[in-house]
């Protein structure tokens, strides 16, 4: 059980549900992942981390699929189910 | 298996094979040098996998009992070998295991066999900063007991529908 209360998009300021929306293509998805919102939550962290996450995320010397992959392996290490 | 080993080496305070290191092995090592032929065929295979000039310390432990090492050498060495993921990108999820484990041995280890087998520091910079990143989200996932978002299967192609 969740120990916070998540924010929905339309909760949130209108530039934050602007980058709620550009998560959907990102994942492609049609909902938005409840990370994002709690991050935008206090918006002065999540803006810039999110920004951070989609840099270090895109397609570079590592495929963004490797990528992907890497956070499986750091997720399962972690035992982190979510 | 990364994380098996690496809880091996660390907890027997395995000297770090390519980095300095202070730590006495708990227990005595088996030295390739005084080895039956059966035990040095396998050190061989191991030394020449890795390029080194001995086996690493974690697979020596293991021939105090040659049938437990032959077993798990074999199965260790198939588990790296190049498949749909070649052995660079396995040795990059090996490293991204060990960092997040904190494990000392694992680091020194995967990130000498990544750089071995090619990856560039560019590489090496963004795999870092995705272990970094998701240091973080899983752990707010789980101090907020965040519950999941996706379904595994929904996304898996091989799967039936």
């Amino acid at each position: 059980m969740e120990i916070v209360r998540i924010s929905e998009p339309e909760d949130l300021a209108p530039e934050d549900q602007k980058f709620c929306e550009a998560t959907k293509p990102w994942f492609r998805i049609d909902f938005v992942p409840k990370m994002g919102r709690v991050l935008l939550t206090v918006p002065e962290f999540g803006r810039p981390y999110w920004r951070a996450s989609r840099r270090a995320m895109a397609e570079g010397a590592l495929t963004r699929a490797q990528k992907e992959l890497i956070a499986t392996m750091v997720s399962a290490i972690n035992v982190c189910e979510y | 298996m990364t994380h098996a080993l690496n809880a091996v080496a660390d907890g027997l305070r395995l000297p770090l094979e390519f980095s300095p290191s202070t730590r006495a092995p708990l227990l005595q090592l088996p030295e390739p040098a005084a080895s039956s032929p059966e035990l040095k065929a396998v050190f061989d295979d191991i030394a020449s996998f890795y390029a080194m000039d001995r086996p690493p310390a974690v697979f020596r432990w293991m021939a105090r009992d040659l049938g437990f090492l032959q077993g798990y050498w074999t199965a260790t060495r198939e588990a790296f070998t190049d498949r749909r993921l070649d052995r660079l990108m396995k040795e990059i999820l090996a490293l991204a295991a060990s960092m997040t484990a904190k494990s000392d041995y694992g680091v020194d280890f995967h990130l000498r066999e990544a750089r071995r087998l090619g990856m560039s520091d560019q590489a090496l910079t963004e795999a870092v900063e995705v272990v970094q990143l998701f240091n973080t989200v899983t752990k707010i996932a789980d101090a907020l007991r965040l519950e999941p978002d996706f379904s595994p299967r929904a996304t898996d192609a091989s799967q039936p529908a």
